[in-house]
């Protein structure tokens, strides 16, 4: 391998990462929290970049159609969570089972409405072009999606620990039955994170749009990304989606180019090693089982 | 249609046996049985091994690769079980999809052919429902085995079998293996029912409509899962072609079990008819006995929700003797 091969694979590894980032923070949050692992939060997904293709279509730019992915999906998140999570609170499987079902009504509407055909959203005009970088010429939107990345991460950890809200839910993660006798009202707690890590992934599924395109199938495949990240990196744990997230990009990105056949494999791989040998993940803590 | 729904209904009842009698619930049954179908395909079209040989050579390598995940997965339970199962399931498709030089990719394995003795559409009936009802009789045996019951003591209550001296993970294990050999054997059926294999039979969809199929019909029991392949089969055969969006009815279906029958047909049936019948009629025990345990019923009512609930808080002691008391019914009836 040439060095600017190995420059290319990397920095694509580490945008793949930033995307995956984006999308398992939310899910690692919800799951930290609320200890359901939201199955439909590849359909969330999914369905953001499709709102964001028909705002793109109706002439509206990529900024836009990333907000307006991004609001569409939380107000999605927000039915979910109230109308029927809500009943079933507090019983892990149903509250699983039920994304399930969800995520199935969605791939199926999201068919009927925009087809079957891979769509690829267009870069943002201020971000179409390239840049030199290490020997290597790189698409500006990978990088801005690395600092969005960056961003996100930053503004999550701030959020966590050193808002009054960060602290409600890191508490919350440990405690939830102390957190409600101390007066807080845990059910809007869930549903403020819900409602967050929704809007996290319909924004994502705009950017994914860019990157990655939509087709039916691809809520399945991000979700399955994203699961890796977090059984890697440990549930509930934002350092671990962080760690996870650039391991799956780059295991990702050179499996894909060094053997295309088997990159599935090369995922799975060390996934399998950490449930042997450190099944909670690299950061997941005792408690969150 | 009936034929789909015997290997439907044997793939639902694999679920079942880890879901409703194990406290597992997995969403990548279709890829262990998506390996079945594969290697009778690879051996029997592109080695061109005779039916039979390909068909146990298929279903021995379905038991190792089950053999294989349930390793990884005997330190997981509950939403890290299914998680790990899901990701397991996504492997297998995708590597459906991208080693094209093995399994076809997107275009799938063709010319899969029927035993030479049941290739009409009704002979291949019949051959479906001897398999099938042999693999039942199996299943119940199974349930009904030591075995089984110390299954159910894992559902009830992991945390206590181990003082018990069960190996918890062997069990599991044990369990995990048997099952993938059923969704195996029904993965076999599959292929021959339709004389091709492609990755659609093995995506976590597939795995997803396998558990509907169980859930619907009722975790835990065994007529359950064929009461759900019965409506997954008509609703996919029949109602499609009335309705273009039959895969959101399917979906609606699934949420509005989960939310209103959690114990499926078959547990409301028990629940809500026969055991007033029985009470009626002056045989309360046995009425009784339905209504504190249908089956698996507890996975996703609110007996479940006990159980965890004193296995998150670490003072289990005051509970202790109450979530391991259905195990002790059943045992008494047998």
């Amino acid at each position: 391998m040439s060095g600017r091969q190995f420059v290319l694979l990397t920095l694509n590894g580490i945008s793949f990462g930033a995307l995956l980032f984006l999308l398992s923070s939310g899910f690692t949050l919800i799951f930290g929290l609320m200890r359901i692992v939201n199955l439909a939060h590849g359909s969330f997904y999914l369905l953001g970049g499709y709102v964001g293709l028909t705002l793109m279509q109706n002439g509206q730019s990529f900024w836009v159609a990333m907000i307006g992915g991004a609001l569409a999906i939380a107000v999605l998140g927000f039915v979910v969570e109230r109308g029927l999570l809500l009943r079933v609170r507090g019983r892990t499987m149903p509250e699983v089972l039920l994304t399930v079902g969800l995520s199935l009504i969605f791939a199926d509407l999201a068919l009927a409405r925009w087809g079957g055909d891979p769509i690829l959203l267009d870069r943002p005009s201020q971000f179409a072009s390239t840049v030199e970088l290490g020997g290597v010429t790189y698409p500006e939107f990978r990088l801005l999606v690395l600092a969005l990345g960056i961003l996100l991460a930053a503004l999550m950890w701030i959020l966590q620990s050193r808002t009054r809200i960060g602290a409600i839910i890191r508490a919350g993660v440990d405690d939830r039955e102390m957190v409600s006798a101390l007066g807080i009202n845990v059910n809007a707690v869930f549903t403020g994170v819900f409602v967050f890590g929704a809007l996290l992934a319909g924004m994502t599924g705009v950017i994914g749009g860019v990157f990655l395109s939509l087709y039916p199938g691809a809520d399945g495949e991000i979700l399955n990304f994203a699961l890796v990240v977090v059984i890697l990196g440990g549930l509930g744990d934002l350092r671990g989606a962080i760690v996870g997230s650039l391991l799956v990009g780059l295991i990702d990105s050179f499996g894909r180019s060094l053997t295309p056949s088997l990159s599935y494999f090369l995922l799975f791989a060390p996934m399998a090693l950490i449930l042997i040998f450190r099944p909670r993940g690299l950061f997941g803590r005792a408690t969150v089982n | 249609m009936a034929t789909q729904m015997l290997f439907f209904g044997l793939f639902a009842l694999s679920i079942n046996l880890i879901a409703g009698y194990g406290g597992m619930v997995t969403l990548g049954q279709a890829g262990v049985l998506g390996i079945a179908g594969y290697g009778l395909g690879i051996f029997y079209t592109t080695y061109s091994l005779p039916l039979g040989v390909s068909a146990l050579l298929a279903i021995v390598s379905t038991i190792v690769v089950a053999a294989f995940f349930g390793l990884l997965l005997v330190r997981a339970s509950g939403v890290y079980f299914l998680m790990i199962t899901l990701a397991q399931g996504m492997v297998v498709w995708g590597m459906a999809q991208r080693l094209t030089t093995l399994t076809g990719g997107d275009n799938g394995l063709r010319g899969i052919a029927r035993p030479p003795f049941a290739v009409e559409y009704w002979s291949y009936y019949y051959f479906c429902l001897g398999v099938v009802a042999l693999c039942v009789f199996l299943i119940a045996r199974i349930v009904r085995s030591p075995f089984g019951l110390s299954l159910k003591g894992v559902r009830e209550a992991e945390t206590r079998m181990a003082p018990l001296g069960y190996d918890v993970k062997r069990i599991k294990l044990i369990a995990f293996t048997i099952s993938g050999m059923f969704a195996g054997i029904a993965g076999l059926l599959l292929a021959m029912y339709n004389n091709f294999f492609s990755p659609p039979s093995v995506y976590v969809k597939a795995s997803a409509e396998g558990l509907l199929m169980s859930i619907l019909g009722g975790v835990g029991t065994i007529t359950g899962a064929f009461v759900g392949s019965g409506v997954f089969v008509f609703v996919t055969n029949y109602v499609s072609g009335y309705l273009e969006r039959w895969p959101t009815l399917l979906g609606l279906i699934f949420v509005l079990t989960i939310l209103f029958t959690p114990d499926g047909v078959v547990g409301a049936w028990q629940r809500l008819v026969w055991a007033p019948l029985l009470r009626r009629f002056g045989a309360a025990d046995e009425a009784e006995l339905i209504e504190v345990g249908v089956g698996g019923g507890g996975l996703l009512s609110d007996r479940a929700r006990k159980i965890s609930k004193s296995e998150m808080s670490s003072t289990g002691a005051s509970t202790s003797s109450e979530p391991s008391e259905p195990v002790e019914k059943t045992r008494a009836r047998s």
